[in-house]
């Protein structure tokens, strides 16, 4: 989660203001959140275009709903758990148009990979196995990958992801020990080369 | 009890390995997989994961639209869907009677209520027979009958965009659970074949024409769906297998893709 800024409005602050109608309030809630959002959608769809299309819809229904919103979880888990749903209605309709799985681009996010290093060996090692895990992802149920999702590339503990799926905790432990199984399978030649 | 004890222990390797367990659970799991050679190898497996989701480039990317650009957009999409009409938020069921009833009141006021809400341009005013309700009946008649199809077709073509999910997660799964007896875990997907299987009849009774060149797709699906929530969550791989092969055989993956994109028009 990212912090509230100190000396500026809480979350909740802003929230309340959102569900009474002010505007405002969405600016500095997109600038605290709208980064982690978009990480979070990114590492769903793997697709920049498309991850920054549903932290535009998040927002907009983060604003259209935010009188939905009483109070009972942070403001984070709840954008969210917005965003894991948008992530998932996005991705269904991408597959339903066959426009399935496609790698991120040669290009894309090159600085975070150049940051592994000069070696070119070692950059193509990294890249395909970054396609590797990508395919090994995707290949996870939509509820599983979510879990995964907010664990790994969100650092969510286990608390925080059920709150934000709405899962029980005995449920997001079993999933997750799932999940992962099913990822050590599918990535097994990889990782042992 | 030393099985069972070991397989509890398997459970939480995964979430050993995920860094989720704490204080004592935690203690106790490390000191078991130190003593068991499998927990091991299958802790360093599931460690090598963790890891490489943990270097993979796309946790640390950032937006390449500058969030100024992104307030302007989210800004302009309230604004638009703020211009538009309220969509309906009920299902199409409870939409229906309301859409009558709008339907019903503007072929009573007919021609008046029309005028009002949509002057007419200045062109000369026609000079044959004056509008009856007869006609505006029969308008609202067509509009709800092609109402009602287009939410039959595109409910049917949600159902098999889930269903084929289901099939897919299946024919994907390679997670062992026993992997002594060559089984794997099929996870969700039999409560979800059930949960379709329960569905499915709501698909046709309503509007059986409408989707009537969905039926054969539909039957060859329930079909599958049976088998699926027939399964135990652990299932023997060969039977996963088979499973897979009929599916194939159907070409159903194939009809399904063909008949949703036909559905959705």
């Amino acid at each position: 989660m990212e912090p509230s800024q100190e000396g500026a409005a809480s979350d909740r602050d802003l929230m309340a203001r959102l569900a009474a109608g002010d505007r405002e309030a969405l600016a500095p809630l997109m600038e605290r959140h709208y980064r982690r959002l978009y990480r979070l959608a990114l590492s769903y769809l793997r697709n920049p275009d498309d991850a920054l299309d549903v932290v535009q819809e998040t927002f907009v229904k983060a604003f259209q709903k935010a009188d939905r919103w009483d109070g009972s979880t942070e403001a984070g888990p709840w954008l969210s758990r917005v965003a894991v749903n948008q992530s998932i209605d996005r991705w269904r309709r991408n597959r339903r148009r066959q426009a399935t799985f496609t790698p991120l681009a040669e290009g894309d996010h090159d600085e975070a990979l150049a940051a592994g290093g000069p070696d070119p060996d070692r950059r193509v090692l990294r890249r395909e196995m970054r396609d590797r895990l990508a395919v090994a992802l995707e290949g996870l149920p939509e509820r599983q990958r979510a879990v995964v999702m907010l664990r790994h590339y969100q650092e969510m503990s286990l608390d925080e992801i059920a709150q934000t799926l709405g899962m029980r905790l005995g449920t997001v432990k079993s999933t997750l020990h799932r999940a992962l199984g099913r990822m050590r399978t599918g990535l097994r030649g990889e990782l042992q080369s | 009890m030393i099985h069972l004890s070991h397989l509890r222990f398997r459970r939480r390797v995964g979430l050993l390995a995920a860094g989720v367990l704490e204080g004592r659970d935690r203690e106790r799991t490390r000191a078991h997989v130190e003593a068991c050679a499998r927990c091991r190898r299958e802790y360093a497996e599931l460690a090598a994961v963790v890891a490489a989701m943990e270097a993979d480039p796309v946790r640390s990317a950032v937006p390449e639209l500058p969030v100024s650009v992104l307030i302007d957009r989210v800004d302009r999409q309230i604004d638009r869907a703020a211009a538009r009409p309220p969509a309906p938020v009920v299902g199409w069921r409870l939409a229906l009677p309301a859409a009558a009833a709008a339907v019903l009141t503007l072929a009573l006021l007919g021609p008046e209520l029309a005028a009002r809400l949509w002057p007419e341009p200045p062109t000369p005013v026609p000079t044959g027979p004056a509008v009856t309700p007869a006609p505006a009946a029969a308008a609202s008649d067509e509009f709800l009958d092609r109402l009602d199809r287009n939410m039959a077709r595109e409910h049917t073509a949600h159902y098999l965009s889930e269903a084929q999910d289901v099939l897919l997660s299946v024919a994907g799964t390679e997670a062992d659970c026993v992997t002594e007896e060559d089984r794997v875990d099929v996870g969700e997907a039999p409560d979800r074949s059930r949960d379709l299987l329960s569905r499915r009849a709501l698909l046709v009774e309503g509007r059986p024409e409408a989707v009537a060149s969905a039926r054969a797709v539909l039957d060859d699906v329930e079909m599958a769906l049976r088998e699926v929530a027939d399964l135990p969550s652990c299932v023997r791989r060969r039977d996963v297998e088979r499973l897979r092969q009929k599916v194939e055989r159907r070409h159903l993956h194939m009809r399904i893709r063909l008949m949703t994109r036909e559905l959705e028009g």
